[in-house]
């Protein structure tokens, strides 16, 4: 009989999919916006976690997605979303490509309308990506603990 | 007791001055225990409503407290984050610790009740009034009257002990380690 597939470590297949860092979004809007937090990020745009730090060390948010649905957890409750997408755009109040992130976080490139993501600091942890249309400008950047 | 030291401190210590060393740990999930994140620094601060935390490992980062405005600087993404203090104070406890004005003052965020003696140390637990706020339990640890640990247990279960170390009680502060100012070509962003 086959020997029995090997199971893949789970810690090593948690830990290729698995970030953690600061990140911080800049919206150029009439009202500028910014976000900045520490983050653990988990799993593919299909399904993954993402939560949120305090510089302090206490969770802002825990934001969790599947194929069918996306919440977010944060101190006044859980609010339900149709996907990560919608739940970012009500979040930041701009679209965050989230399939592109993941890509720019193994390093590949991939492009996005409107989007110019700066890859080459990925060696050393360090994504910058900017979107320059439709207008407002936004900058995410991110800076992975090494 | 621990809530006697409590009182003591908050009378005796107008400001100080120690090194921290903090460990995050996550909620452990499905029988797995979480994950644990590490940082140090210095931790200094002066009655009322000043304090600096300078994070130094894993990496660089700054919170300063100056009196109004509340400064979060991180050296590798260059940028800094300015929000009003009265806005951000409520989620850190070491921080309302070392710069409420009196007892009275943190009782009106914190109910102080005494706990039981551990780890050498005397301890007061503080459950925070703010039914929903982000934090679910603060423990507060003394030896004598000096600050030694703070445990933190947030709303979504995760934990952060703090331990003080080479505490100095109303040391002299050189003058400007309540201030900040942006460093030269980082971004300032208002929240």
């Amino acid at each position: 009989c086959a020997a029995p597939a090997r199971k893949p470590d789970a810690d090593a297949s948690a830990a290729s999919n698995h970030w953690s860092g600061r990140l911080a979004l800049q919206i150029e809007s009439p009202e500028p916006q910014s976000f900045f937090a520490s983050f653990d990020l988990q799993g593919d745009v299909g399904q993954g976690e993402l939560t949120l730090y305090t510089p302090l060390g206490s969770t802002l948010a825990q934001i969790r997605w599947d194929a069918s649905t996306a919440t977010l957890r944060d101190e006044h409750g859980t609010h339900a979303f149709a996907s990560v997408d919608a739940l970012l755009q009500q979040v930041t109040g701009t679209a965050i490509p989230v399939a592109a992130l993941f890509q720019w976080l193994a390093g590949e490139p991939a492009t996005v309308a409107g989007w110019q993501a700066d890859l080459r600091q990925a060696g050393e942890g360090r994504l910058v990506a900017s979107r320059l249309a439709p207008q407002p400008a936004a900058t995410l950047r991110l800076v992975l603990d090494q | 007791d621990g809530l006697k030291d409590l009182e003591d401190f908050m009378r005796a210590t107008h400001s100080g001055r120690a090194d921290f060393t903090q460990v995050v740990t996550a909620p452990s999930r499905d029988g797995q225990a979480g994950r644990t994140r590490t940082s140090s620094g210095i931790f200094a601060f002066e009655r009322p409503g000043k304090f600096r935390f300078t994070y130094q490992k894993p990496f660089a980062q700054t919170i300063v407290a100056d009196g109004q405005t509340l400064w979060l600087y991180d050296a590798d993404l260059n940028q800094v984050t300015q929000r009003t203090q009265a806005q951000a104070l409520g989620s850190t406890p070491a921080a309302l610790l070392a710069s409420a004005p009196d007892l009275a003052a943190l009782r009106r965020d914190y109910q102080l009740d005494a706990a039981p003696d551990a780890d050498g140390l005397q301890w007061v637990l503080a459950t925070p009034r703010a039914r929903e706020g982000q934090l679910q339990s603060v423990r507060v640890g003394f030896r004598g009257a000096q600050l030694a640990a703070l445990d933190i247990l947030d709303s979504f279960g995760q934990r952060s002990a703090i331990r003080f170390a080479n505490f100095q009680t109303n040391a002299p502060l050189e003058a400007d380690t309540f201030r900040f100012k942006p460093p030269a070509g980082a971004d300032v962003l208002k929240q």
